[in-house]
């Protein structure tokens, strides 16, 4: 059990925040690629597989659940390879990326948000 | 029904607030033997006790937050639009994202800290995102709550 956890805990965390930050940053009205794995529309409650836009009649759409969603999924799968790893090859690597990554995707998704507090701050990605 | 949601979401939060602010003094600050003071008994010996109460209450934090979310996005973020309070939008977009990748880390506190104790610096490293995490998840929220006093 032990062995198992020590690979697929860290594991899921890292692949769920490597999906959720990009997953959050590039996702917008003509995106081409649906990160979110579905939409709801609070304003009617409607749920939409994977990345629909809104309009006057359907409201605002909310994407977070579905990222989410989505990031659980890619974390399952990151979780899955490590399982076919080596639990003693990995496990010092796991322990430390499972702090790191996260904190990379908090200074990732920053930069993204900037643009909220900053007027004009336009995210790095595109300087 | 949602404003009853909403002062409970920010109860459990305060909640929260308290245990992991107790577990992060207990771990980089400790008490030592001796010291009686009350800042001293704030920094707990036993931060490992800590561990379930801030798995089940930032769980139950995160899904009352969740369940209360639409309601914000119908009702409350259009205005702060039209207001262009953009800064009390960004507050709430950097919480909610935190507050996602936090959730996944969760597993992976709990780990650390019941079943790896000799990984030291992966569990200080994951309670201090949880520490500024939640800490700032809750003051971004009760800005937010109260903005429409700043405006």
């Amino acid at each position: 059990m032990n062995k198992i956890a020590a690979r697929v805990f860290p594991a899921f965390a890292i692949g769920f925040a490597l999906f959720y930050a990009p997953g959050y940053s590039f996702t917008g009205n003509t995106s081409t690629v649906s990160w979110p794995l579905f939409t709801y529309f609070p304003a009617i409650e409607q749920w939409r597989w994977l990345l629909v836009t809104g309009n006057d009649n359907s409201g605002p759409p909310m994407w977070w659940y579905g990222w989410i969603a989505s990031s659980v999924i890619v974390g399952l799968v990151f979780a899955l390879i490590a399982l076919l790893l080596p639990e003693r090859a990995i496990r010092n690597i796991l322990a430390t990326l499972v702090w790191i990554v996260p904190i990379c995707a908090f200074l990732f998704l920053l930069n993204w948000e900037l643009p909220w507090f900053v007027t004009g701050w336009k995210p790095i990605w595109f300087n | 029904m949602v404003t009853a949601l909403l002062i409970i979401h920010g109860i459990l939060a305060m909640f929260l607030v308290g245990a992991i602010s107790h577990q992060t003094l207990g771990l980089f600050w400790p008490k030592r033997p001796g010291q009686t003071g009350f800042v001293s008994r704030v920094r707990v010996t036993n931060s490992q006790g800590y561990v379930n109460a801030i798995l089940v209450l930032y769980c139950m934090t995160f899904v009352l937050g969740a369940y209360i979310y639409p309601t914000y996005r119908v009702f409350v973020r259009p205005p702060l639009q039209d207001l262009q309070l953009t800064y009390a939008i960004g507050l709430f977009e950097v919480k909610e994202n935190f507050a996602a990748i936090c959730l996944a880390l969760l597993p992976s506190y709990w780990y650390f800290w019941k079943k790896m104790p000799e990984y030291k610096l992966s569990t200080q490293a994951i309670t201090a995102i949880l520490f500024c995490t939640i800490w700032y998840n809750f003051i971004a929220g009760h800005i937010l709550n109260n903005v429409r006093g700043f405006a």
